[in-house]
């Protein structure tokens, strides 16, 4: 069966994205979750707020640069994170485009990020100090699932970063590798996070890696993949779901575990910050990996 | 002698330009015998041969100090390369409006709070953008007759909040009006300021 040529086909495809995540959950067998199942986040437009929302069709907004480099704020009615579209007059996963034109007569054109559907955009929201995302970043993506937040990510470093996006579900791989397809700073690999030793011939050295792995083993997965490709100095963030690791004990004390873990890996957390309003019981962990000693004061 | 140049000496030296490169130099002498033509090449973008200005509007500077703080100014100003260059637009009163209308936007709607913004200035960088309809949401569109050009005209051409802004309008009114002349008027027929008519 051929996957058909569009990223997503219609709502059919979009349930069997469902499926997948079942599985990849039961298993165990799959470091990759295959999470974002076809419109899983909001239930399309229509039904919350019943036309009164300010995102429609026509309506003007005023985008700004965010703190973060390479994202920006539409501002209108509604706020919205949005992301600068690399491939014009496309949308991935069905979301608003918002398109400008310059005064020079040229045309550009965003995405809005959906924070429901994406920790990145969540953690960011949640007010995270540093996402280490900025363009010219060369991003290992581990968990990308269909690819959602991969195409936000491979926005905000730009046609002079590249993002290495590793899934394991062949189903949403899939979706992965068509949308792949039309941004050039993606490289897809549907391979076990657990093995990165697979891909260790298409991955060159990373600044930055960003893990959506919810298993058990998610630390030791992170910890293995930095050994391989994460430089010195270079930074990880990571999304913690509580009740894919632990859910006998409070979420507090599963972060706190995982953060040690983390600390026993030579990483070096700087900050958490929980998904709240966005996920329940996650957390975002930013920090570096291997980080110079400070400097001690001149004795 | 009407070849002759009108300003200028007759007898002046012929003397090539004082910053032309020797290799890309080529001097015509031109019929007036006191005008050089220098080719250079089009890349150096400011500097003009004297020909092809007008009467001397405008004279690139030999320092390259004052040339490279001009070709700064030149450069169009933009948020930097971390945003992907998003440019400064010229301010309209249009814009400026919606900038303001965005700043101000809690108190348009009741029902809806916003995050506050981290400086009261209007922002330097910032594009306006129209978002783009997709067939899915046919039924959640502004028509035709219902777009506009700006932010400001489309919160206007809603009429959803027009009383609640009348009532909020006329409330402040009557906060900032003066002190009237209350404690002068006379209350009514029984009031104390009417007790020495009545006694009358």
């Amino acid at each position: 069966m051929r996957p058909p040529l569009r990223g997503r086909g219609g709502g059919g495809r979009g349930r069997g994205d469902g499926g997948a995540r079942g599985r990849g959950r039961g298993g165990g067998g799959s470091a990759m979750r295959g999470r974002g199942g076809g419109r899983g986040g909001r239930g399309g437009g229509r039904g919350r707020g019943g036309g009164r929302g300010g995102m429609k069709g026509g309506s003007k907004l005023v985008i700004e640069p965010h703190r973060h480099e390479g994202i920006f704020i539409a501002k209108g009615k509604e706020d919205a994170l949005v992301t600068k579209n690399m491939v014009p007059g496309e949308a991935v996963y069905n979301e608003k485009r918002i398109s400008v034109q310059n005064e020079d007569g040229t045309k550009v054109e965003y995405r809005v990020w959906n924070p429901f559907r994406s920790k990145l955009a969540a953690a960011v929201l949640g007010g995270v100090d540093n996402i280490w995302i900025v363009p010219g970043a060369r991003v290992l993506y581990l968990g990308a699932a269909s690819g959602t937040t991969v195409s936000h990510v491979s926005d905000v470093v730009g046609p002079t970063g590249v993002v290495y996006a590793v899934e394991f579900s062949h189903r949403s791989g899939r979706d992965l590798v068509n949308m792949a397809k039309k941004r050039t700073n993606i490289i897809p690999i549907i391979e076990d996070a657990r093995h990165p030793a697979k891909y260790r011939m298409l991955v060159g050295m990373v600044d930055v890696i960003f893990s959506d792995v919810a298993q058990p083993d998610q630390a030791r997965i992170l910890a293995l993949n930095a050994s391989y490709f994460l430089k010195a100095g270079g930074h990880f963030v990571i999304s913690i779901k509580a009740n894919c690791i632990d859910s006998t004990v409070p979420a507090e004390t599963v972060f706190a575990q995982e953060v040690k873990k983390l600390q026993a890996e030579q990483f070096r957390p700087s900050e958490q910050v929980t998904l709240e309003p966005f996920e329940r019981d996650h957390a975002c962990v930013v920090g570096g990996y291997r980080m110079p000693k400070k400097q001690k004061a001149a004795s | 002698m009407s070849s002759k140049a009108v300003i200028g000496l007759s007898w002046e030296p012929k003397i090539p330009g004082l910053t032309q490169p020797s290799s890309t130099f080529t001097a015509v002498a031109s019929t007036s015998g006191c005008k050089n033509v220098i080719s250079i090449p089009e890349s150096s973008g400011l500097w003009r041969p004297n020909s092809e200005l007008v009467d001397g509007l405008f004279l690139a500077p030999n320092d390259p100090k004052k040339l490279n703080k001009l070709l700064k100014k030149q450069v169009r100003d933009t948020a930097g390369s971390s945003w992907f260059n998003m440019p400064a637009p010229t301010i309209t009163l249009e814009l400026k409006k919606d900038l303001q209308m965005i700043k101000l936007r809690d108190v348009i709607d009741p029902k809806r709070h916003y995050k506050k913004s981290e400086s009261k200035a209007l922002p330097k960088y910032f594009q306006v953008g129209t978002v783009v309809e997709s067939p899915t949401d046919f039924y959640n569109r502004l028509r035709r007759k219902e777009r506009k050009t700006t932010f400001a005209d489309e919160l206007l051409s809603d009429f959803s909040g027009k009383n609640y802004w009348k009532r909020k309008v006329r409330e402040i009114e009557e906060q900032n009006r003066p002190a009237s002349n209350e404690k002068w008027k006379i209350k009514g027929k029984m009031s104390m300021k009417r007790a020495k008519q009545r006694r009358h």
